[in-house]
């Protein structure tokens, strides 16, 4: 009872920075652990820029013999590449311990997070830092400069900010779509797979939607939705013309999709009742 | 006892492949997402490269088809699952853990040992992934695909790209005892050998100095050479003989080197705890 009312207090008294100051804390703890392994920073750093080098060779290997794809010219299917790696290192970056989510839940370890007077999700979440793909935000950054200058696109305050929600909007569908693969483990038991099978739609991002047909384009947007991780968001820059109304749409979707694989996420977690031990 | 061994000498190792296939068969749910994964990535394979073919007025480029490029990299996809094992990752976990110690205690190879595990998962992906795969890409390039001895060379072609695979992996899997990066060695071995083994762009399409290069390096024999085996209509008994030569060659030294940088490497082994 004296808990409870200390606890009312102490949420009447978290202002508006408390969650930033604790995930600053706890993410403080993360980067000193891993400052012990740096070789396995500088390795990691270059296996995933070596990821995105081999990207880019793929794109410039095809375009020596072909002239454009779909009419799509190479440096517009450079632009959607370093935005959808734009759109996919936060999701890298802050929400690399799903990966580890479904190791918890079966050893019983994801109890210890229960047990926290935070959110639950935010906390278990906010535990691990990847460091590692800072390097593909330097990469992806440093493509889509590239491609913009060569695409001759306008730098104005105006498209710097609709950049930003563009990306954002971007980045949250492929977050939701990790948070619910991974909160598949709290009700089966390979969830291992499931995450590695989504996971890898994220190496289809970077094609623009007109290649597919009328039924895999409503499943990419749809059921799966990749085409919100690069192509719509990018219709402003590269066909202002014929912008889709999905596009538009694009951050209402995004904040939906994370909304609703939150809802999951702690659903499930709601559910756990620990391995017993 | 003495004798029995020496007539089938991987008799012992057989019961560890078995473990191999029935672990793949434990988690069936897992199976039916791979084979979805990867008929998705066919789909998306063909949509691709139907749209890059499209900007062209040529029906071959660089010598390929579009049905040629498709069948390639489809089977490629296939046979990139089928070999994948996972083995980096079980033997960083296990030098990370310690377990290996255990393995040293075994009156085992540790490298036969692995293999033959590996064994068991690859025959499975090898019916559940690759067969259903070629049938698929067979039906729909309209049986274009040649019938004949192929089949049956293509046979001992997939098996040494396994044995030449697992070798590099195994090796990989060894440079954990010194680095514990798992992750990202594993992530530049497989950019490297999917990117350089023409499995994500056929080889015919790389610049003509780059290429005579790949074709001096290992990372070709895994892909490269049982497709070509598989799908071509032109070669000979003497182009066969040659693909199964080139890939000998290259087992036999990777094996070797895999074997002796193991047995070095394991002079180091820090086992943490007890």
């Amino acid at each position: 009872m004296i808990s409870e009312q200390r606890e009312k207090k102490e949420k009447l008294h978290r202002g508006a920075f408390y969650y930033p100051r604790i995930y600053r804390m706890i993410i403080t703890q993360d980067i000193k652990s891993k400052m012990h392994y740096r070789a396995d920073f500088y390795i990691s750093t270059i296996g995933m820029l070596a990821t995105n080098i081999a990207g880019f060779i793929s794109f410039w290997l095809i375009f020596q013999s072909f002239p454009s794809i779909n009419g799509w010219t190479y440096y517009e299917m450079l632009f959607l590449y370093a935005f959808s790696l734009l759109a996919l290192t936060p999701v890298q970056l802050f929400f690399d311990n799903n990966w580890a989510l479904r190791f918890n839940v079966y050893s019983g370890d994801f109890v210890k997070y229960c047990f926290r007077p935070l959110n639950l999700f935010f906390y278990y979440i906010s535990e691990t830092i990847d460091i590692k793909g800072a390097g593909q935000l330097v990469f992806g950054a440093g493509t889509l400069v590239y491609a913009w200058h060569h695409l001759g696109l306008e730098v104005s305050v105006r498209s710097m900010a609709l950049l930003i929600v563009a990306l954002t909007s971007a980045s949250l569908v492929m977050i939701a779509m990790m948070n619910a693969a991974a909160a598949t483990c709290f009700w089966v038991i390979n969830s291992g797979t499931v995450m590695v099978f989504l996971f890898r739609f994220k190496d289809y991002a970077k094609y623009p939607m007109t290649i597919y047909n009328i039924g895999f384009q409503i499943v990419f947007s749809i059921l799966i939705p990749i085409g919100f991780i690069a192509y719509y968001p990018s219709l402003i820059y590269l066909r202002a013309q014929d912008v889709s109304i999905l596009t538009y749409l694009s951050p209402v979707i995004a904040v939906l999709f994370y909304y609703g694989s939150y809802k999951l996420w702690i659903r499930g977690a709601m559910k756990y009742s620990g391995t017993g031990s | 006892m003495e004798n029995r061994t020496k007539k089938l000498p991987f008799r012992r190792y057989f019961s560890i492949t078995r473990a191999g296939i029935l672990e793949m068969a434990m988690f069936r749910s897992s199976r039916v997402l791979d084979f979805v994964g990867n008929m998705v990535y066919m789909i998306v394979v063909y949509f691709l490269w139907r749209a890059i073919y499209a900007s062209t007025h040529t029906v071959s480029v660089n010598g390929m088809t579009f049905k040629q490029t498709l069948i390639y990299l489809t089977l490629a996809g296939a046979i990139f699952s089928t070999l994948n094992n996972y083995l980096v990752w079980k033997m960083g976990r296990d030098i990370q853990s310690g377990q290996i110690s255990l393995f040293f205690t075994k009156p085992m190879d540790f490298f036969l040992r692995e293999f033959f595990y590996s064994l068991g998962n690859v025959a499975t992906q090898l019916v559940l992934t690759f067969i259903p795969t070629f049938l698929v890409v067979s039906i729909l390039s309209g049986w274009s695909l040649p019938m004949g001895v192929n089949l049956l060379i293509f046979l001992p072609a997939i098996a040494m790209s396994l044995v030449i695979s697992f070798s590099i992996d195994f090796m990989v899997g060894t440079v954990c005892l010194y680095s514990q990066s798992i992750w990202g060695i594993n992530m530049m071995k497989e950019v490297i050998i999917l990117l350089l083994s023409g499995a994500t762009i056929p080889l015919a399409f790389f610049p003509e100095a780059f290429r005579n290069v790949l074709m001096f390096l290992p990372f070709q024999a895994i892909y490269n050479v049982p497709l070509m085996v598989l799908v071509s209509n032109t070669y000979t008994w003497i182009d066969y003989a040659r693909a199964l030569g080139v890939q000998a060659f290259w087992m036999v030294i990777l094996v070797a080197c895999a074997r002796l940088f193991f047995r070095s490497s394991s002079r180091v082994i820090t086992v943490n705890g007890g």
